[in-house]
């Protein structure tokens, strides 16, 4: 155990030390806080050319107040409030008469319009969308535009529009506005969780508002922090055993210590560079969340299992990487053959949203007990809000366990032969044979 | 006291038998070399000593113990695929393989040795600093900084400068005086020659020779005659009583017949050719060496 302890630190220094480390520390939250912080960055940095709209209202009563909606945002919504920098486009919207007979080539003109620059938009409202009868042409209203599925204009026109065409039809009803108002309000669903009872106070607690952060970010962290955990393993222990072969360092170690001290030596290694990665990220996060009182986010309560299940990754994918790692001559060689894994290791990247919606269904239930997709699947169900059979985080457990056991062995098996293989690299057979003979 | 004994052991890869029933001891205190062609299983035996590979059948005791895994912290090995780690300092990549072996006070001795091989100023270096003859050196120190009872050397003088190599070759003597078992494989006869008390040579996993370089030459007989003539090599061939002819440029190396007279040899190339300089000795090792393993044996063998 000395010299495993030996190699190990020397590893861990190695790799601890190195400006890949640093970059890999600095990778993670660049690559996914990324996304967030381009948003904030570009936010009120779009285009902001003000937008010209022709309006070709065969009503003739909607169009003036799309008019005055329009002068009203552009006075008080375009601007940033703080610095009066225009961050918004402003809406000048422009009314057309409607040419009855020939509407076809007064369309065609418009648009040829909006291609030239003259215009950005044009909209067409129906002549009877104040009472729309069975006629399906009348009550359209058509937006025209060059990319009508993205734009902001469209959406907005949705709400004045509408409320015009309400205000005259209750006018011409002859009711009153604000009665209808009130009649008519809209009337959103709230999403709260579930009440519990304090142990401490014996106070009822809970039905408070449901956390859209809480329910999504949380559970999606901790599957992040688990998947960092195994690539910085991964990644540190190919790294090393890389460099050993091509180097031919591998066989001078050899003549020191024996293939499981050096094996051992090396996963004990990778897990502490992953644990030093992880920890950090855990502590800033813890921070930041206290920072932005967002403490109470945090479910302490998987924190164990976090644990539990984050080591027994580090020694199940340690165990696989060193396996292939040894059986390579060159780093292209564990790229190609560590497709696979990069594969079965991101696999639940691509599932978390539905495991999320749905904890205990099926696809979550059976994918959290495969021992490879435990540590991930399982934390992000018992990270759910939504309260998962006790047995199931405990059975997936005894199956990682049981899966690491075998993977630890059989690892140290094949690493034994392909440590010192040297030229033409082994077929998956090969390295097979290698793990039942020994 | 034997360093090594190696009883009948047999080792096999797949349908290739790397090693056949091999028997040999290693006397302490000796210089051991170990020839051979390439892929003859020189490696194959210097790993199975090291417990690198474990023998098919057959038993190795190294230092007197049976299962020499608990000896190999008291050996010393430099491996022929041989590396170091290009990042770190040239005096830390020694200090922890020094540790590696158990050798706690590693640190003087690195330090003396890194003197000794004139690479004192390089210790702070990284290893990636260094040109290929100093990391042989480095190499080197740290297959002996711990003090080994016994030292395996493979190939340890293969691409060094003359300089260099006297300076490893006067370390090698140096730790056989210290009273270490030195055991080295190399390609250069006349390296084996001149450094070895008794030399070993495998052939296509076989034992061919074994004993001193008296022993074995003794075998072969005073059959070789070296001449220096005026002129070039062509007038001595053909002489009757002459198995084989080499031309060694300004030397030429006629190898008797059994039963053939020297006497007579000598007489029919004075025939031929102004003599400046004649002897009849026993065969080199190189000599040797070829006769085993050259394209001519293999004719032999396969007539």
């Amino acid at each position: 155990m000395r010299k495993a302890l030996l190699v190990a630190v020397r590893d861990y220094n190695a790799a601890v030390r190195t400006k890949g480390f640093l970059i890999g520390l600095l990778f993670v939250p660049i690559m996914f806080g990324g996304v967030f912080i381009v948003m904030k960055l570009t936010e009120g940095r779009g285009d902001t050319t003000d937008r010209r709209i022709a309006v070709v209202d065969h009503t003739g009563v909607v169009a003036p107040a799309l008019v005055e909606a329009a002068e009203r945002r552009n006075e008080s919504e375009i601007h940033d409030q703080e610095t009066g920098k225009k961050v918004k486009p402003a809406y000048l919207m422009q009314i057309v008469e409607p040419r009855a007979t020939e509407m076809e080539v007064q369309r065609l003109e418009l648009s040829d319009k909006v291609r030239a620059g003259e215009l950005f938009a044009f909209l067409e409202i129906g002549p009877d969308v104040l009472e729309p009868g069975d006629e399906e042409d009348g009550v359209r209203i058509a937006y025209h535009s060059e990319n009508p599925a993205f734009d902001d204009a469209r959406q907005w026109l949705v709400y004045p529009i509408n409320d015009r065409i309400r205000s005259l039809r209750v006018a011409a009803a002859d009711l009153d506005k604000d009665t209808v108002d009130r009649l008519t309000r809209w009337m959103p669903v709230e999403g709260l969780g579930l009440l519990s009872v304090d142990e401490e106070t014996g106070e009822v607690r809970g039905g408070e508002r449901d956390n859209t952060a809480a329910v999504l970010l949380m559970p999606y962290a901790m599957m992040m922090l688990m998947f960092v955990l195994i690539m910085t393993a991964v990644g540190t222990l190919l790294t090393a055993i890389m460099e050993e072969k091509s180097q031919r360092i591998a066989e001078v170690l050899l003549g020191s210590v024996r293939p499981t001290q050096l094996m051992t030596g090396k996963l004990l290694a990778a897990i502490g560079v992953s644990l030093t990665m992880v920890s950090i990220y855990l502590v800033a996060g813890v921070f930041v969340a206290g920072q932005v009182e967002a403490s109470d986010l945090i479910p302490y309560e998987a924190l164990p299992w976090f644990i539990v299940y984050g080591l027994a990754a580090l020694f199940m994918f340690g165990a696989i990487a060193l396996a292939l790692g040894s059986a390579c001559t060159d780093p292209k060689e564990s790229q190609s053959l560590m497709m696979p894994i990069w594969f079965l290791i991101v696999l639940p990247m691509f599932v978390w949203v539905p495991v999320l919606k749905d904890p205990t269904g099926g696809l979550a239930t059976w994918l959290s007990l495969i021992p490879i997709y435990t540590p991930m699947i399982m934390l992000i169900r018992i990270a759910s809000p939504v309260t998962i059979p006790a047995w199931q985080p405990w059975a997936g457990l005894v199956g990682v366990i049981l899966f690491t056991a075998i993977s630890v062995w059989t690892a140290g098996r094949i690493f034994r032969v392909g440590i010192l293989m040297q030229g033409k690299p082994p077929r998956i057979t090969e390295i097979l044979r290698w793990a039942v003979r020994g | 006291m034997n360093a090594i004994e190696i009883r009948d052991v047999t080792k096999r890869f797949g349908a290739v038998t790397a090693v056949d029933d091999l028997t040999l001891s290693v006397p302490a205190g000796s210089v051991y070399g170990f020839i051979g062609p390439n892929g003859s299983g020189k490696t194959t035996t210097l790993r199975m000593i090291m417990s690198i590979f474990h023998p098919d059948s057959g038993s190795i005791r190294v230092l007197g113990q049976e299962h020499h895994e608990a000896a190999m912290d008291r050996v010393g090995y430099l491996p022929e695929e041989r590396g170091l780690y290009r990042k770190m300092k040239v005096r830390d990549v020694l200090r922890f393989y020094g540790r590696l072996k158990d050798g706690d006070n590693v640190n003087g001795d690195v330090d003396r040795w890194l003197e000794r091989l004139d690479m004192a100023e390089w210790a702070d270096k990284r290893v990636e600093a260094l040109s290929k003859g100093m990391s042989q050196k480095v190499q080197f120190i740290a297959a002996v900084a711990h003090r080994p009872e016994l030292v395996i050397l493979d190939e340890p003088f293969t691409g060094l400068d003359p300089v260099n190599l006297d300076v490893l070759q006067e370390a090698v003597l140096e730790l056989r005086a210290a009273g270490s078992t030195v055991i080295f494989s190399t390609h250069d006869m006349s390296t084996a020659e001149a450094m070895c008390d008794f030399v070993f040579m495998i052939f296509q996993g076989r034992k061919v020779l074994d004993g001193t370089l008296a022993d074995v030459q003794d075998r072969y007989g005073t059959d070789t005659i070296r001449v220096r003539t005026e002129g070039a090599a062509t007038p001595l061939q053909g002489i009757p009583g002459v198995e084989r002819l080499t031309d060694r440029g300004q030397l030429q190396e006629l190898r008797l017949e059994s039963g053939a007279d020297s006497q007579e040899v000598l007489r029919a190339i004075m025939s031929r050719a102004r003599v400046t300089h004649f002897e009849l000795g026993r065969p080199s090792l190189h000599d040797i060496f070829v006769r085993i393993a050259g394209p001519e044996a293999e004719e032999a063998s396969d007539a």
